[in-house]
């Protein structure tokens, strides 16, 4: 049963655009020119309960916009939408108990009390049962492990420890979906594990339906079995994360560290992307990147090397060039 | 009803809860607020002490006027204006969009989510200049003619939330609202210190209609010194209505109009 589904759905912008100067300026109070720009264009979507998606794509490409439709916060210009039966915007108070919005970058704890304090706000928010809220509450603190924070001041907490407590904010009330947007964002390695082994199980014991915007290509590939890649607006594709991933994400990004000033130089193929006397950082293929490695430990010495999967955009530009397409 | 009361008083105990964590602000509000309201006393005295009578009104009148007017401000001061004052800020960087997606009226939770009970020694000062004032004039009261007062004056604070939100909401439609809040603060400076009655042509039009603070402080004043005609009154409560119905629709509208911040 579909959860959530959208129809050529479309938001529109108006922008001004000043002309520079204090010339400029003037003329703008009189005759303003506006440019249109599409956020999210003919946006179609469905999306079944219980389903755990990914929704990727360089900055500006309408993800947030997209999440903002979904949740009510801003009205579409155009298209359908319908979020558990609901038409979103209208902003219906029994629709708005059957969701919550994480955003990494806007923090719904109150800083200078506990996160104690928010939960009781919450309860009241959401009018969550006295035993409902207790049965909750102690299952994720079980599952988090945040017993200790609890009474601290939010402000004195780690990014990744506000995070924790974030979600369970937002699953107080046990909403069917769940809209994550970039929830890992500036958190560091060992924050991300375990934010994902705690989606990964709400998701799969409680049912819920997690839509989730991220950078971070890890998100996705260990969460989402289907990726949603949108940029400029548009749907590039719909499908199973593997093969997007399989398909689209063919170079590794190595970074080498010289212990020497050196100039790096190989037969094999790879494209540059910056380079100074003591630090090259290169795109190499996968199956080249094991014969590269061989190369640099030959030929060089080395301070320190590091190899990352490559940025969202370049897979985004490679699905943009690949005229065949691969959305199911 | 019983809902939004149970949660207004979560979040009165949230903002009680925010203020205990900084003690000294907790006692300072008590104190800085006193200290504003006896500025703002002396410098009425200062104004009208060399004259008993102004445009009809004896001092004992104008006494009550600036009772009634320091009353209104306490109760906007204790309940909604420091919520109120935040809204411009939460929608130009976004903020609006945690209110928007929780199942309570964005609005309640915005208006009562800063109460500043460092006012309220101001409410019982103002009590004080009240009854001064009534026992200058040596009119009877009834309990009626008091409990209409009473009414009448948070229908005017009703009023004052009403003019503060509609100001406080416009950058749900432009860019900014810097402007508009300037020109509130010199109409609301502007009917503290003249009683409506002395309003005559356009600054009447504008402080009686457009943005009717004139009426504020004024018309409960003449209601309990029983100089306020009916139609009067009728009008009073009739701009009350209207204004409380446009914000609500304006409100409304605005939403529609939000565009949130780019995250």
């Amino acid at each position: 049963m579909n959860i959530i589904e959208t129809k050529n759905l479309t938001k529109t912008f108006q922008r001004f655009q000043k002309e520079p100067g204090l010339k400029g300026s003037m003329k703008g109070l009189f005759k303003r020119k506006y440019l249109m720009k599409s956020a999210v264009s003919d946006f179609t979507l469905t999306v079944e309960e219980g389903e755990f998606i990914g929704l990727i794509g360089p900055n500006g490409a309408g993800k947030t916009t997209l999440i903002k439709m979904l949740t009510g916060i801003i009205a579409p210009s155009n298209g359908e939408i319908s979020v558990a039966g609901h038409y979103p915007n209208k902003l219906e108070n029994s629709f708005k108990r059957q969701y919550a919005v994480v955003m990494g970058q806007k923090s719904q704890l109150f800083f200078e009390l506990s996160a104690n304090d928010t939960f009781l706000l919450f309860k009241e928010l959401y009018n969550i049962p006295e035993d409902e809220y207790r049965k909750n509450l102690d299952y994720f603190i079980a599952l988090f492990g945040v017993t200790d924070i609890l009474d601290v001041q939010v402000r004195t907490l780690s990014l990744g420890e506000r995070m924790k407590l974030e979600l369970i904010v937002a699953l107080l009330h046990n909403p069917k979906i769940l809209f994550l947007d970039e929830p890992t964002i500036g958190l560091d390695a060992v924050a991300q594990k375990q934010i994902r082994k705690f989606l990964k199980e709400v998701n799969e014991t409680k049912g819920t339906t997690i839509i989730l915007t991220s950078h971070y290509m890890e998100d996705i590939k260990s969460l989402c079995k289907r990726c949603v890649v949108i940029n400029e607006g548009k749907k590039l594709f719909d499908g199973d994360t593997d093969l997007l991933f399989k398909k689209y994400q063919t170079h590794k990004k190595v970074t080498v560290s010289f212990v020497q000033e050196d100039h790096f130089t190989s037969e094999i193929d790879f494209i540059p992307l910056e380079k100074s006397p003591y630090k090259t950082t290169l795109l190499i293929k996968k199956e080249l990147s094991q014969e590269l490695l061989k190369d640099l430990l030959v030929r060089y010495e080395l301070d320190d090397i590091s190899i990352e999967e490559e940025d969202i955009g370049n897979v985004v530009e490679r699905i943009y060039n690949d005229k065949s397409g691969v959305s199911e | 009803m019983k809902r939004n009361l149970k949660f207004i008083l979560a979040l009165i105990k949230m903002k009680l809860s925010h203020m205990m964590v900084f003690r000294l602000s907790f006692f300072g509000a008590f104190f800085v607020d006193g200290s504003l309201f006896l500025i703002q006393i002396l410098t009425f005295q200062a104004i009208y002490s060399q004259v008993d009578s102004i445009g009809g009104w004896s001092r004992g009148e104008m006494i009550i006027f600036i009772g009634t007017f320091s009353m209104i401000n306490a109760l906007n001061m204790v309940i909604f204006f420091f919520g109120v004052i935040t809204i411009p800020d939460k929608i130009k960087n976004g903020q609006l969009d945690h209110y928007i997606t929780k199942p309570v009226s964005p609005l309640l939770r915005l208006t009562f989510e800063n109460v500043n009970p460092g006012s309220i020694p101001l409410l019982f000062l103002s009590v004080g200049i009240i009854t001064y004032g009534i026992s200058l004039l040596e009119i009877t009261v009834t309990p009626l003619r008091v409990i209409g007062y009473i009414i009448l004056v948070l229908i005017m604070t009703v009023l004052w939330y009403d003019i503060e939100l509609l100001l406080r909401i416009i950058p749900l439609f432009t860019v900014s609202a810097y402007n508009f809040s300037r020109l509130e603060d010199s109409l609301l400076d502007v009917s503290m210190k003249i009683p409506g009655v002395l309003l005559k042509g356009v600054f009447k039009l504008i402080l009686y209609l457009v943005i009717p603070y004139g009426i504020m402080s004024t018309f409960p004043t003449q209601f309990i010194t029983n100089t306020l005609s009916p139609g009067w009154l009728a009008y009073g409560c009739g701009i009350v209505i209207l204004f409380t119905y446009l914000t609500g629709r304006i409100w409304k509208l605005g939403l529609k109009y939000y565009k949130s911040a780019s995250s």
